[in-house]
Parts: C-alpha cells; structure tokens; sequence
C-alpha cells in the first residue's frame, strides 16, 4: 500500500518528519518498505498484513497515526445534493447468489461531463502510482484508495435492460474486460450482468462495453461486498489482479459500502457536475457484525509480562475505534469498530494494546530456567552416520526433494509403487516425489566433475516419499523413510566398505545378499540385509557399482559406487551408551592359512565357517582377507586360493604355539567341512 | 706430613685440564671423543680418577683447598665432554636433515553442510535451555498444516498456487508438502501432555521462483514453549539468548507487531547484527485457537513460538549471496564450511 503523504495529512496532522511518522508505523505493525518524492509530495510505501485490510486506504492508515501520536482524527462526512428523482428509477438490482455478493447497492449520476480530473486528485493518484484517467473513474480509484472499499463506475447507457443482475458465472461464458482482453469463465467465479450479459467481472474488473467514455453522461456507481474466495478465484484463475481484488480478497471494512458510494457521488457531482439521484438502489443486506468482546485488564499483563494500566488500556482502544459498553473496572465489554473484524478475542485485545504501547516496553533480560533434555535416537543416528562420512572425506551434498521423472524412472529399492507428483512443479520439470536419493547424488557428483572440482564424493541425508501401500499404517499421510546416501569414486568395495563403517557404528548386524538395481552393474550390487531380533530380516540399504549407461547419462567416469541405507531402520536403540570391553593385556599371535576353495564359493560362507569354528569365539581378534588368487595349473581349474590373515588373542592369558597350533585346526576342519576347503602349503 | 705437595697436584690438575679440554675439542667423530672421554673421565681408569686418589695423600690442611681444585676442574672437564657431544650429534642431525616445509601428507577430511551447521548450532543453543529437537512428516494433511494452526479454509496461504499439493484420487484428503514446520509442533502437542519445549526443524516448501533469495525449497527451525504462565517476556528472553549464543556477544532483540495466524500477538523479530537491525524470523503468543485444536486448555497453560528461515541466516553468517549455491553441491563451496 503505498501512501501519499499530503493526502494523509488531510485527516490527521503528526507534527513529525515522515522518518519518525515511518518509524512508528514500522513499531505498531506496518512495517515500511520504501520513501520517494513525486514532485511536492513524498510517497511512502507499508506492507500490510492481510489482517488488516482497514490499511488498505488512507482513512485506515489516518486512525493509527492519530492513535500512535495522540492527535484527532478528521474523517469527512459525505452528503451529496440529491435530486428529488429516486436512484431506482434509473436501475434495478438483483442478486441471485447470496453467497458471492452479500450486499450491493448502486447509485446513479446524471448528465456528467467527463473530463480531467483537477491537479490535487490527479497528483494524489500519481504519488501512489495510479495513471489518471477521467474524472469519474479517478473518483472512484481514488475513493477506494481513500477507504479501503472499491467501487465501480458504469455508463448506464450501455447497461441493456435497465437492470443490474449479481450471479455466479456460467462455465464457459466469456467477457471482455477494460484492458480490451477476452476471458473464459467459470461458475467459481461471479458477475454483473445487465439484461443480456455480463458487463464486470465481480470485484475484479470492469467490462469493456460499459466503461466510462468521453461521451458518457449518465453514470452507474456500484458499491458492494463480494465473497473473498469468488473473487480470489477469478483474479487468481484469470491472472487479473487488480487493486480491487485485492482488497476484496481480504474483506474492506462492510459499512464502507454506504460511505463510499456517497463519498464517490459527492466527488463526482463536485468534479463533473451532474445530478445525483436519491438515495440508493440496495439489494441483499450489509453483513458483518460488531463482536463484543470482555477484556480482564489484568489479562493484559499475563500475556505481555508487563503491566499497562486499565485507563491506558481504555484510551488505546479508544482511539482505535473500539467502543467500551458500559462503566467498567477489572473487566470490560467492548464493541469492535465494523472495520476491524480481525479484533474477535480477549487476546486480539491484548495485541491491539500491545503494538500501540510498543513491544519495546517488554524487558528482554527476563531469566528462564533450564531444562533437562535428551538428544533423540534418530538425531543420535544422523550424526554418527554423517560423522563416519564426514571423517573419510565425504562432503554433505543438499539436493531437491522433487525430481524429474528421468530421475524418478528409476526403479527405487523402497517400493514398487510410483513416484506421488505435486503441483506446481518445484522447479522446471520437477514434479515428482523421490523415492531414492541416489539419482540427485549422481547428477551432483556429475555437476562436480564438470566444473573440475577436487573430487565429487557427496552423501546426503534426506527422506523419501513412498505410498502407503494401501495396508501400510502410520501417522503419517506417506511412509518417509530416513535415508543416507552416498557416492564416491572407486569401485565395489569402497561403497561397500563406507557401508559397513557407518551400519557398524550404528551397531547393525547385517548381510550383504547378491541383488539387481537399475542403477547399478548387474552382478556387482548387493542388498543389505539386517538381522532382527524375533522379526523377518528386512532389507535396510543397497550397494553397488553404478552401471557404465548411467555414468554416461550423468557425466561420470567409472569405477563409481554407491549407496543408500535407511537410517530409520538402522536407527541406534536405546540411550545407553556402549560399555567398554577392556583391551587385551596379553600378546597377539598373528598367524596366515592360505585355503583352496571352490571359485564360486561366496566370502562370507569362509567367513562364517571361520568364525563358527570351536575357540574362535573367544579368541579371534580380528580375520582379514590378505590375498585371493586363481592359478588353474598350480591349483586346479575352478579354484582359487585364499590367503586369510587371522590374529589371536585371549583376555585370559599368553596363547600358546599348543593352543594357536589346535585353534588353527580347529579353523581348517570347520572351513573344511563346511566349505571343502583345503589347506595349501 | 703429606706425600704429596700442592704445588704439585695443582700443576698436574691443571695440565689435565688443559688436555682434557683440547682432547674433547678435536674429537672429530664419536670414536675418538669416546676414547677421549675414557682416558680422562672414564669411570674406573680413567685419568681424572687417578688424580683424585692424589687427594689423599696430601697434607691435612691442604686438602679443602685440593678438594676446591678437584671440583673446579672435574666441573670444566665435564662441561668441555658435553660440549663435545652436543657438537657431534648436531652434525649427524644435519646429516639426517630434510626439509621441514616440504608439504604434509595430504589427508582429505569430509565437511558438514552449512545449512546443517547452522541448524546444528541453533538446536544446540535451544538444547541449553531444555528445547528438544523433533522431527515429523514432509507431506501432511490440511489439518496439520493448516487447520489446527487457525489457518482456515478461506486463507488465502491455502491457495493452490501457494503450495505443492500431491496429485490424489477424486474425493480423497488433499495432501501437499508442509509449508512450515509448525505442523510437527501440532503433531507432538497432540501426543504430549504440557508443558512441552520443542525446536522443530527441516525442510519445508512453498512455490518460489528460485532466485538469489529465494528458493522452493527451504528450511526452518521453529521453537516452541508451553507451560502455564509464559509471556511474551519469556519468549523476548529466550530470543535474546539465542541472538546472543549464535551471534556471539550481548546482542539486542527488537519486536515488531506482524500477523500469522497461529500466534496472538504476532511480532516479526529483528537482532542487531553488524550495527544494524536484521530481520529474522516471525514469533508469537500461541493463539488459543491453536491450544484448544489439540486438547490443550488455553486457561491453564500459554505458549510462546518462533520460526527462522535457515538459509537466510546461513546466507548471512557466511557471506553467501546467492542462496541457490547451498543447493548447487559444488565441492569448492561446501570445503569452504
């Protein structure tokens, strides 16, 4: 809303420079966005919340500064001279849907001459940006700019039938609009129509056919209340904003109906002459109470944490329009003014009173106590997994939440139901709910190569978005798993191995099973499979290689792997923390077995024959695969050998060559019977 | 009467000296300052040794005064050894020498997003004072993201245009992805009793063309505090401490009146921050509305909240002009956090 402060100071006088007069305002709720001069006159221009659609005219912004800077207000009362000859008999009005027009009234000017508006209006309209056009229809912009309340006026000699009819749009009517543009409309919008048609696009724009002209000489000054919603939906469905729907979408001030009309034919008369006919043609009724609302003076300090006196208290609603019933002490009734239907609570009160008296008398040193907190599980889990990434040299990468469908034709490792779409797009093209991090990290991983970064090693932690698979519960509308992400140059083994680390912080025990997905090489991608306590294993994440065609369609050179895990799934139990398991004080006993098995034969089958064998339990420190190697001539076909590294320890005592020689036995028969593995050398 | 003379223990005393002295000073290597060190101070033949056995043979009365000559010499001849010794081992140490700029072992270390540093630092401040992080569901229903917040059916926030609503079947709930989070704090008054402290935080969404301010996407922190008697001190108070603990030094929180509809009063909030007044996000008295909308009894209990947009606050602390470059992953900008 911009203001014009000559125009302002036509109501009331603040005896301060317009920076203070912009200060105070800012301080009571309308905060400023920018001062300029047009010629003789400064222009200020304030954001009005949507609350306050009293704001949207002088006379609103007036009452707050006379209010901010204890100085009366004038507001003018409007009397045009009316001729004895009655307004209906110039025009009847009709409303068919209550709903979109609750009230509307008409009046009628005859015989004006249309012309130039005088300098004073013209000036006033220009400060605020709004390009004069003729006497009457200045009038009624500037009146609207006055109040808060637009108006429209007709040349009544286009409107056909002698009547003016408010009813919903019918779906694929057309009209034609002041700026000369056609538009198809829709019964979630409304009209005036005259006898044969629509002649305004209700609360929005008036029509082209029955604009005022130079030739004009009867004039039809329409001054109503449309539904908000009606009028939001053809502004907002016609890309048609205007001033006008503006305020209505916010609802002006009801009684301003009345006001403004008389006001708009009192200027009209004064500036295009004419005569006015009697009174107003009015259909429907003025809606909008005044609430009554009680106010405990000592509430306001319960709110505020600072006390403002009752006759305080009294002078501030006071001068906002509000009106106290009757005598009163600790607890008042008061009368909201029509203008101010925000004002509906004790509590609405208690704002009035505390953005006039300034936020600046509330202390800002008041002490509070502390409180014990705990950190939750999930917040536990992110960090520790961003922790293990952040430490091998991983950056954390941010990408959208909504994707393109080449993003979203990927195949997602959570569930075969299709991407949920959203409207509007997030960006160009984006309009798809992702199911899996993994295409976002690439296509970042891509972007980093292109740009000749150190490296494009990223993992993420976001969520996904998965429909609820018709049975599926929970409290949430769509099931949104927690997920981490990550990408990094380097073949199988490394995804896999930053897998590992982050699952093992996390104290997951899980299994690595061959599977397929569309991202990754076929036969060098794993599911990740965790173990649970009386429960199916559930799959918790993927791995892999990522396939030669998608490196290509993302700008990569392979090897790159990846993977993604669900930390939900994953998520550290309990809030106590791990106990110590106190290191060995004995020596280790490093020993190496160098085992020819099958080609075929799975690791983590060694492994677990490794770890089942009797003692191992006890005194296997750790197991590393040292070496694998496949020589037909010296092994024989269709075998290879392992060269495992195996490190003992007891808590107990020095292992002796006896009880290494019997542990390592002990190993060789169980990789043996379980795996038929032989011992070389 | 002694065997021996002083005279004569001091000119020998001090003729060791002397070729002590110059013996450790031309040894050239180890192996000769060691065979040195043994011919004069060796501890069992050595000629330093020998003369200390003179002591005893001199007259009772000149004995402190050979005693005094003993030490003085033993003390140079030890001083002159060590002196020795620091010389030659310089000298392996410069043969071992290398070039102590020459680069470190490079090592590469991974970074935490700036956007989760600086979410990180507010839950860190909010946690001092009993704020618990809590986290809830991006997509949510009309009431969570509107109606339990007072937001009603003809606001115009629920426009189509202003949201990304989910695509659903005819007839079914809509859906749209949450444009606070404020619908988490719903959901946790729903199924807690107060009184309640909460930092809510995450992603949140409202149709923007992205420019170097604005982005579709975004994300908040929002605070939340209901016990009986809170007041609009209180949250004034909380403020401060938080402008304070993130900017650093006593900085100052300034009130102005604003509107949303789920705070009563409603104030956006300004800290001074570089000798000016920024804005930083919109906060409020719980509307009464939103109290009874969970079960709460405005009554007994009121409730203070407050909300920051992340990005802008990020963009400021580390001079990030274009607030689209958080999004853009490029490894030069996130190692720079």
């Amino acid at each position: 809303m911009i203001l014009s402060t000559t125009w302002l100071a036509e109501y009331v006088r603040w005896d301060a420079p317009v920076d203070e007069l912009v200060r105070r305002l800012l301080m009571s709720g309308l905060n400023h966005e920018a001062t300029w001069e047009v010629g003789a006159d400064t222009a200020v221009d304030i954001e009005v919340t949507s609350n306050r659609p009293d704001c949207l005219g002088h006379v609103g912004v007036a009452r707050e500064v006379a209010v901010l800077f204890d100085r009366p207000l004038h507001i003018p009362a409007p009397r045009p001279l009316e001729a004895a000859v009655p307004a209906s008999s110039a025009i009847a009005v009709e409303i068919v849907d209550p709903d979109v027009c609750p009230h509307y009234t008409a009046r009628v000017i005859r015989g004006v001459r249309v012309g130039q508006s005088p300098a004073w209006l013209a000036d006033r309209l220009r400060t605020i940006g709004i390009e004069p056009v003729n006497n009457v229809v200045d009038v009624t912009n500037y009146v609207m700019m006055e109040c808060g309340q637009p108006l429209h006026a007709f040349d009544l000699a286009k409107v056909r039938g002698g009547r003016i009819v408010v009813r919903r749009a019918r779906d694929g009517e057309t009209f034609r609009a002041i700026n000369h543009k056609d538009y198809s409309l829709t019964s979630g919008m409304a009209v005036i129509a005259d006898a044969e048609g629509p002649v305004a696009l209700a609360g929005v724009m008036g029509g082209a056919e029955s604009e005022i002209a130079a030739d004009t000489v009867d004039v039809l000054l329409e001054s109503a209340q449309f539904a908000p919603l009606v009028v939001r939906a053809a502004a907002r469905g016609l890309v048609l904003m205007s001033a006008s729907s503006y305020r209505f979408e916010r609802g002006p001030d009801p009684a301003s109906v009345e006001w403004a009309s008389r006001r708009a034919a009192a200027l009209i008369q004064e500036l295009a002459g004419g005569e006015v006919l009697a009174g107003a043609v009015e259909a429907g009724t003025l809606a909008g109470g005044r609430a009554t609302i009680d106010l405990r003076a000592a509430r306001v300090e319960e709110v505020l944490g600072v006390p403002v006196s009752a006759g305080r208290q009294a002078e501030i609603l006071t001068g906002l329009g509000f009106v106290k019933e009757a005598a009163c002490s600790e607890r008042c009734r008061w009368q909201a003014p029509t203008w101010r239907r925000d004002v509906t609570r004790e509590v609405d009160l208690v704002e009035e009173i505390a953005r006039i008296e300034g936020y600046d008398s509330i202390p800002e040193d008041r002490p509070i106590h502390a409180k014990p907190v705990e950190q939750s599980a999930r917040e536990r889990t992110i960090r520790v997994a961003g922790e293990v990434l952040v430490a091998t040299g991983l950056c954390e990468a941010m990408t959208r939440s909504v994707v393109s469908e080449a993003f979203e034709s990927t195949a997602s490792p959570w569930t075969a139901l299709p991407p949920r779409r959203v409207s509007p797009a997030l960006v160009r093209g984006a309009d798809r709910l992702r199911r899996t991090l993994l295409p976002s990290l690439l296509e970042a991983c891509g972007h980093n190569r292109s740009v000749g970064a150190p490296h494009g090693d990223l993992f993420e932690v976001a969520r996904a978005y998965l429909d609820r698979s018709g049975n599926a519960a929970g409290d949430s509308p769509l099931e949104e798993p927690l997920l981490v992400s990550l990408v990094v140059g380097g073949a199988y083994a490394k995804a896999k191995g930053l897998a590992e680390g982050v699952i093992g912080r996390l104290g997951g025990v899980v299994e690595f099973r061959r599977g397929a997905f569309d991202l990754f090489t076929p036969g060098r991608a794993a599911e990740i499979v965790l173990e649970r306590a009386g429960a199916e294993p559930v799959r918790v994440g993927v791995v892999g290689e990522v396939s030669e065609e998608v490196l290509s369609r993302f700008g990569l050179e392979g090897p790159v792997s990846a993977a993604e895990l669900r930390l939900d799934l994953l998520e550290i139990s309990g809030s106590q923390p791990r106990k110590l398991v106190p290191p060995s004080e004995f020596p280790a006993v490093q020993r190496d077995l160098n085992l020819v098995v099958d080609q075929g034969l799975l690791w983590a089958e060694i492994e677990r024959a490794i770890r089942g064998a009797p003692g191992a339990d006890r005194m296997l420190e750790s197991l590393s695969l040292e070496q694998v190697w496949e020589d037909a001539e010296r092994l024989g076909a269709g075998k290879k050998s392992l060269v495992v590294g195996l490190r003992f320890r007891s808590q107990t005592g020095t292992i002796s060559s006896d009880e290494s020689k019997r542990l390592v036995e002990a190993i060789v028969a169980s990789c043996g019977r379980a795996c038929g593995a032989v011992l070389r050398g | 009467m002694g065997t021996v003379s002083l005279e004569s223990f001091r000119a020998d005393i001090e003729r060791l000296r002397a070729e002590a002295v110059a013996a450790f000073g031309a040894a050239a290597d180890d192996v000769s300052l060691e065979q040195a060190r043994v011919e004069f101070a060796g501890a069992k033949s050595g000629r330093l040794k020998g003369i200390q056995k003179l002591l005893g043979g001199l007259d009772g009365a000149d004995r402190p005064e050979g005693g005094r000559l003993f030490n003085e010499a033993k003390g140079a001849i030890t001083a002159a050894l060590d002196a020795a010794q620091a010389r030659l081992s310089g000298a392996a140490a410069e043969a071992g020498a290398i070039d102590v700029t020459l680069p470190g072992e490079p090592f590469r270390l991974g970074h935490v997003h700036p956007i989760t540093q600086t979410i990180r630092r507010v839950q860190e401040i909010m946690a001092r004072l009993g704020f618990e992080s809590v986290d809830g569901p991006e997509v949510e229903d009309q009431w969570h993201n509107f109606e339990a917040l007072a937001i009603g059916a003809e606001h115009p926030a629920r426009d189509p245009l202003d949201n990304f609503y989910l695509a659903v079947a005819k007839g079914a709930d809509p859906l749209l992805l949450r444009s606070q989070t404020s619908t988490v704090q719903i959901r946790v008054m729903e199924q807690r009793k107060p009184p309640l402290r909460i930092v809510s935080l995450g992603r949140v969404y409202r149709p923007d063309t992205a420019d170097a301010t604005h982005y579709p996407m975004f994300h908040q922190v929002e605070g939340l505090l209901v016990e009986p008697g809170a007041t609009m001190a209180d949250l004034k108070g909380v403020l401060r401490f938080l402008a304070s603990s993130f900017l650093g030094g006593d900085v100052h929180v300034r009130f102005r009146p604003s509107f949303f509809p789920f705070t009563e009063p409603s104030v956006e909030f300004d800290m001074e921050w570089g000798g000016r007044w920024v804005e930083m996000g919109g906060a409020g008295m719980v509307d009464p509305a939103v109290l009874a909308a969970v079960g709460y009894d405005p009554a007994e209990v009121s409730g203070f909240a407050f909300g920051l947009g992340v990005e802008r606050i990020a963009a400021r602390r580390y001079g990030v002009a274009d607030i689209r470059d958080f999004y853009r992953n490029d490894v030069r900008f996130l190692e720079q956090f």
